[in-house]
């Protein structure tokens, strides 16, 4: 459907790696405890200090990575924003929540229930900066980026935008890293929990012109059906759309986070679909959240730019690549149906 | 540009305070029977202010779905798998063509119903653990296409009170893409303490009845519900053999920009929202032939949204009403919800009431205030959310009925 070639202008992260740069592909930070926060940049630049104190620290990372992402891309008024998020705006929800269930029902600031839905993030953005054009948000858990991510990538199929800002976000805080802890949600083997904030800006044709970007987004497919056939079928469809064949994939970018379970089906399910490829991983840096798949996708786009694949990615470095990727086939599956298979080319 | 190829709509279903189905909520919105009343299910102390719960208690609802009754769900799961139910039967759609079917489902305050309930367990760890892992949006979702069986995509919009909306613009552009021959798209949302505090602490709750576009309008009552309308390719549902029951012909999506919960006075999200859903359909603002509003009845929605009907429409408003009397404030359900309504009203031929109007608000606008027949090719469907996201659906009657 895609006549228009898709162009990744601009990727911008802030995570456990350093913020708002490629520091990590350099010296990148591993984890040693189970749960990290984010590193914050300073918000100053982009919040005055005063609104910034209100507001719950995804909200922060999300002004603070899109207006990056915006600038460095030169697309100042994106014509679609759109933002994943799995969970939401768990601090402004718990600082809510927490009255509610403990003293009941009165004296509750509305401060906070304000800026609990997940929609505070893709309209605290149109509101900064005055943009009224289409504004969505997704909150679907692993694929809450995907989702938001495969919005836009319709709309320039149909024509309807030559700019979009897609971001994906998730903030965890301590009482609630706990809660999932003893809920058996997060605590499998070394996987680490984290928090994710990408801003990507994307264009097609002329909107795409000034600067160089990063890569192209030349297909992508979310699906729920969990069995081994579909997924071949859907890599089958999104191959050939793209006049792409298996044997054009490099390397695939996968969501191995150290446990144990998932490991083991992400690299079965891998091998199934694409053979004997360099399977690269991410989320030992980045951390697992809901919207992880939004750094993966960063990494990917990043790579694609410099032509280069750092050695710690590879899940086994004998894999190593000789000459530069120019083919990246990103695949996340969480515990639950769906999946999303992202194809990005140099 | 010319006209976008029409989106069918196959089938419907609809849960909310005026019925379990389209039969029961058309016989409430014939006769103007509301379904706003003190509060019954839900547990809370508020019962001061009026509210639009579902008849049925979540057990009630799993009797009729034949959930066992330890089964771990929600009630917007339930009330979701309810008007999914009826939207798969009308459209003929069979268990065996779900995976080749999408289903987009737009929720914001999904597992919170439960969460509300047993967070001081979660925080102790000591019990009702098992719950946390159905707190999140997409879980809903899940929960719900999963009743049904396996589906090709699931996703979840969570826009607040645009939800629904937002959900069917995705799933037509689904179909517009030719990624999808048909999607099953709308919304599900219960009550919870949490919202229903929220928007207290807003002051914005009315202890009366809420009367949108009246003078004296003082507030929304908080409602609940869930509607879901299966969209389809024409060439789709042609080799099914299966009718539209309506086209949806144009939508928009907007942002107002402007603030967090508070509309902006020019109502821009909301102008621009409808004027790219009749630019889409290629109609005139004088083809359309009902506009149901989002006419929350609190002072600020009802306002701004005035400013952006005389905007689009000039001195000539089309006969326009909000269904919110009927069954509250429905949030993040009240797009698919109302875009029900809208359907019911094209086929049966009537405008639904505005009800508990009595004097026109400083525009001077006046809805409908008594149900009437009518004949309607082409209605507006406003759905806006908080944060300025703004949705509007045009539904037109299809070609030959």
């Amino acid at each position: 459907m895609n006549k228009e070639e898709i162009y990744i202008l601009s990727a911008k992260q802030i995570s456990m790696q350093q913020p708002l740069c490629e520091e990590w592909m350099e010296h990148p930070l591993y984890p040693s405890e189970p749960f990290v926060r984010a590193a914050n940049p300073d918000f100053k630049p982009y919040i005055p200090p005063m609104e910034a104190r209100r507001m719950g620290p995804i909200l922060k990372r999300a002004i603070a990575v899109s207006l990056e992402a915006m600038r460095e891309s030169g697309v100042s008024s994106p014509e679609a924003v759109i933002t994943g998020t799995g969970y939401g705006c768990i601090e402004n929800t718990e600082l809510f929540l927490d009255p509610l269930c403990r003293e009941g029902e009165s004296l509750l600031k509305p401060t906070c229930f304000m800026q609990s839905t997940h929609n505070t993030i893709s309209s605290q953005i149109a509101i900064r900066t005055g943009n009224h054009a289409y504004n969505n948000t997704y909150a679907h858990k692993h694929i809450s980026f995907d989702s938001a991510l495969y919005d836009a990538w319709l709309q320039f199929g149909l024509k309807k935008i030559q700019t979009a800002l897609v971001g994906g976000h998730d903030e965890m805080t301590p009482v609630f890293y706990e809660i999932l802890r003893k809920g058996d949600i997060f605590g499998q083997g070394v996987e680490v929990c984290g928090e994710a904030a990408t801003a990507v800006v994307l264009g097609c044709g002329t909107a795409a012109g000034s600067g160089q970007p990063l890569c192209r987004l030349a297909g992508m497919r979310i699906l729920s059906n969990s069995d081994e056939e579909t997924l071949n079928v859907a890599l089958q469809g999104l191959l050939s759309r793209a006049g792409r064949t298996t044997d054009d994939i490099d390397a695939v970018l996968c969501g191995v986070s150290g446990n144990p379970t998932s490991d083991a089906l992400y690299l079965s399910e891998t091998r199934r679909m694409v053979g004997e490829k360099p399977l690269l991983r991410y989320k030992h840096l980045f951390g697992q959240s809901f919207t992880a798949s939004g750094l993966g996708f960063y990494v990917a786009a990043q790579c694609l730019k410099r032509g280069f694949i750092p050695d710690f990615l590879y899940v086994d470095e004998k894999q190593r690549l000789s000459g530069a990727p120019r083919c990246l086939l990103l695949y996340n599956r969480g515990d639950g149906h769906s999946r999303s298979l992202i194809l990005l080319e140099a | 540009m010319g006209a976008a190829a029409p989106v069918w709509i196959t089938g419907s279903g609809v849960v909310s305070a005026i019925g379990l189905d389209k039969r029961e909520c058309l016989a409430s919105l014939l006769a103007e029977r509301s379904g706003v009343g003190e509060v019954q299910y839900l547990q809370t102390s508020h019962h001061e202010f009026p509210v639009g719960e579902v008849k049925l208690s979540n057990g009630q609802m799993r009797e009729r779905l034949g959930i066992a009754p330890d089964a771990l769900t929600t009630r917007t799961a339930l009330m979701g798998m309810l008007a999914l139910q009826e939207a798969l039967q009308e459209a003929e759609v069979s268990a065996g063509m779900l995976p080749e079917t999408a289903f987009i489902s737009g929720t914001t305050v999904g597992g919170m119903d439960k969460s509300e309930q047993y967070y001081l367990d979660f925080l102790s760890g000591e019990s009702h653990m098992e719950y946390i892992a159905l707190h999140d949006c997409g879980s809903c979702s899940e929960a719900v296409a999963q009743h049904f069986g396996e589906w090709a995509m699931v996703t979840t919009p969570s826009t607040a009170c645009s939800s629904a909306a937002n959900a069917i613009i995705l799933g037509a552009n689904m179909i517009r893409c030719g990624e999808a021959d048909m999607v099953v798209a709308g919304g599900s949302e219960c009550i919870t303490k949490f919202h229903l505090n929220g928007f207290h602490s807003l002051m914005i709750l009315d202890e009366r009845p809420c009367r949108p576009f009246d003078a004296t309008r003082n507030g929304l009552n908080l409602g609940e519900g869930a509607a879901y309308l299966v969209l389809e390719s024409a060439e789709h549902a042609q080799r099914r053999g299966v009718p539209a029951q309506a086209v949806l012909s144009g939508y928009g999506n907007g942002c107002d920009a402007f603030h967090q919960t508070a509309s902006s006075p020019d109502g821009e999200g909301a102008f621009l929202a409808m004027k790219e859903a009749l630019e889409m359909a290629g109609l005139s603002p004088q083809d359309v032939g009902y506009v149901n509003a989002h006419g929350t009845g609190t002072p600020n929605n009802d306002l701004s949204e005035s400013h952006a009907l005389r905007r689009i429409f000039g001195p000539q408003l089309p006969p326009f009403s909000s269904t919110k009397p009927f069954t509250g404030h429905t949030t993040s359900a009240s797009g698919s919800i109302e875009a029900v309504f809208c359907l019911l009203a094209m086929r049966n031929g009537f405008i639904p009431a505005n009800l508990n109007w009595s004097q026109p608000i400083e525009e001077g606008l006046v809805p409908v205030t008594a149900t009437r027949e009518a004949g309607l090719e082409h209605v507006l469907c406003n759905a806006f959310g908080f944060g300025g996201n703004d949705s509007s659906l045009l539904f037109s009657k299809p070609v030959g009925r």
